[in-house]
């Protein structure tokens, strides 16, 4: 195994493969960046570039374009608050936050910072994990995933906010999520659900569209609201501050970073779950970490552990994700089908063959990920300053900016007006959810897990019928799901006990 | 503010989650089954929290979320920038990306940012040269043109 870990490096090292994965690197960056431009679109645009190369060079231009899309998704997320990608949302509330409060810096430390070690543990896990991965998979059938969707919901549903009357707002942000999943036409029978005659939503409701409204619009509506820079009136010297600090954040809190980067890759090994509901559960699972509930009040407010769990999650799952494609052929995310579409194109069958006869490849695959984090994060350091300053640009000048992203960004997902209609419904939507106190996240987790949840409880039950409800990795994960949802209840009647 | 929010929010959620529930009896049992199971749950929540808030008394917030500015001023300034928006999709169906874009930037920086006429014009064409080199010239999206041009 190290000679085949050695010789995959080699091959990566080699100057074409080092130049193709570099130009897959400024591709990636710059997908990151802009709203609406998805890594997996990107993916499957450069697809008919790699005919005429060999599989390490083809693998580190696409790897290495794919990987870091991640992280530079999560500069826009910290600074304007506009997800770069579906899979950077999540770090919104806690590193836009920070930035509002001039610490954009910090913010941007920890997100890449986290985002580095994230990648390292996805890495490291997809170089150990394929060997024993394959009974894990198999443990999971559709019954397992489908709790596992519901376990998500619940734990972001009952930590976004607190009390009684914070369960029923999560709960019924999640419901409205999944609700609204179900517009477009019916997988199982091809009705068409709440499309009120129109064509346009027969696809159903497009995340990217979704997710940029309900996050970017309020943001944008508050600054103009605040008519100052988004950092506020704090002096431009103390915004670019900072980076280092979230960087400390990282080791300070690094079993949480850790812990946070397992849950991204275990999400991403299982089949069509995806990086969206990686950075939520992680985030869930943050919040969680803190000691009470008066802590867990800064979540949201400018936690950096907000920003160090999605962060590594979101890195992570990609190590994770090359698990099943590699060793099955099954591609564990939309980004990662596409991938195997490259298998195919440079004549690889995934399966046994890339564990023996090709192992240096895919360890070559291990490396590309790496190397290609690590790049990202140095030249992401080195202009760190300049980036966190535009967070002291005024508001009136940046609101215009803004908006032309959000617009291309939303219209750019299906070439739609009814994209930016969509942007503009959920943005009023997420304006209002904000004034009212509802929690944002677990609509959007409702919303991801909609789909893959609804097909996974119809074959649970055409399968099963109820019986489902009684196979063991079911109970356990319905056991974990109640306690989770009991728990903060039973924290705050023991805080009032104590009182 | 926030409680109205929620009570109109809650009544939004609880007419859409009938007409969901309601909508859904009259699909195959394959395609109804999953609005079912979450359309009347969502019902039963959305009417608790419209209970809650029109009864309870106006709760602090406590959800993971941002703090809104929600005095009189901030009000007024979210509703023209709502305008804004509303102004730029107006412009982008009836007058197409390419004209529409440099229209509202310098609309934008002149009218409701007061910026002084260099600073307007010279960020438009920075902004416009960057989206046009960007998303037409190099990666060929196909902006339809407007209704009108």
């Amino acid at each position: 195994m190290s000679e085949a870990l050695l010789e995959g490096l080699l091959l990566v090292l080699q100057w074409k493969a080092l130049a193709f994965m570099s130009l897959g690197i400024v591709l990636g960056f710059w997908v990151g960046l802009l709203p609406g431009l998805g890594g997996a679109t990107t993916l499957a645009l450069m697809l008919p570039f790699i005919y005429n190369m060999q599989p390490v060079e083809a693998f580190a231009f696409l790897l290495g374009m794919h990987a870091v899309t991640a992280t530079t998704g999560d500069i826009t997320s910290v600074l304007f608050g506009v997800p770069g990608e579906a899979a950077s949302a999540a770090t919104i509330l806690d590193g836009h936050a920070m930035a509002k409060k001039g610490e954009a810096g910090r913010a941007l430390g920890a997100a890449l910072a986290s985002s580095l070690v994230g990648a390292l543990v996805g890495a490291a896990a997809l170089a150990l994990a394929v060997p024993v991965v394959r009974p894990l998979v198999l443990t999971f059938g559709s019954p397992e995933l489908f709790m596992l969707a519901i376990m998500g919901l619940a734990f972001i549903a009952s930590l976004s906010s607190h009390g009684g009357r914070g369960l029923v707002r999560g709960f019924m942000a999640g419901a409205l999520g999944l609700l609204l999943s179900t517009v477009g036409q019916d997988p199982q029978a091809g009705v068409p659900r709440y499309t009120f005659d129109s064509l346009y939503l027969w696809q159903g409701l497009d995340l990217v569209p979704v997710l940029v409204g309900i996050f970017a619009i309020p943001e944008i509506l508050e600054l103009a609201a605040r008519g100052t820079s988004i950092a506020g009136s704090l002096p431009a010297g103390k915004i670019s501050r900072g980076a280092f600090e979230g960087v400390k954040d990282t080791f300070r809190h690094f079993w949480l970073t850790i812990r946070c980067s397992l849950i991204g890759t275990f999400i991403g090994i299982m089949p069509g779950l995806g990086g969206s509901v990686a950075q939520w559960m992680a985030y869930g699972h943050a919040a969680q970490s803190a000691r009470d509930a008066e802590e867990r009040k800064g979540f949201g407010a400018g936690d950096v552990r907000g920003v160090l769990g999605p962060g590594a999650a979101n890195n992570s799952k990609e190590g994770g994700s090359l698990i099943p494609t590699i060793a099955f052929g099954v591609p564990g995310s939309t980004a990662m089908a596409i991938l195997l579409g490259g298998f195919v194109l440079l004549g690889l069958v995934p399966g046994p063959d890339m564990l023996s006869k090709y192992l240096s490849v895919t360890y070559s695959m291990v490396w590309t990920i790496v190397i290609a984090n690590l790049v990202t994060v140095v030249v992401c350091f080195l202009f760190l300053d300049r980036l966190a300053r535009l967070t002291g640009v005024r508001g009136g000048i940046l609101i215009p900016m803004i908006l032309l992203l959000v617009f291309v960004g939303s219209f750019t997902s299906n070439n739609h007006y009814g994209d930016i209609v969509v942007t503009l419904a959920f943005g009023a939507m997420g304006y209002f959810m904000v004034l009212a106190g509802w929690p944002r996240a677990p609509f959007v987790l409702g919303l991801v897990l909609g789909k893959i949840a609804e097909n996974y409880l119809w074959i649970s039950v055409a399968r099963y019928e109820a019986a489902w409800l009684t196979r063991p990795v079911v109970v356990v994960l319905i056991v974990i799901s109640v306690a989770v949802i009991l728990y903060p209840l039973f924290q705050a009647r023991r805080r009032g006990a104590h009182a | 503010m926030p409680k109205r929010a929620t009570i109109g929010l809650s009544l939004v959620v609880m007419l859409a989650s009938g007409y969901a529930v309601f909508a859904a009896t009259g699909w195959p049992w394959k395609a109804a089954l999953f609005p079912l199971a979450i359309g009347i749950p969502l019902f039963c929540l959305a009417t608790t929290e419209l209970l809650w808030a029109w009864f309870g008394a106006e709760e602090k917030r406590d959800s993971m979320e941002l703090a809104l500015s929600t005095d009189a001023v901030a009000g007024r300034r979210v509703v023209l920038v709502a305008g804004w928006m509303l102004a730029f999709f107006a412009a982008i169906v009836l007058l197409g990306f390419m004209i529409a874009v440099p229209l509202f930037l310098f609309l934008y920086l002149k009218l409701q940012a007061r910026e002084g006429w260099p600073m307007s014009i010279g960020l438009t064409l920075i902004v416009f040269a960057a989206f046009y080199g960007l998303f037409d010239a190099l990666l060929h999206l196909p902006f339809p043109a407007g209704v009108l041009f």
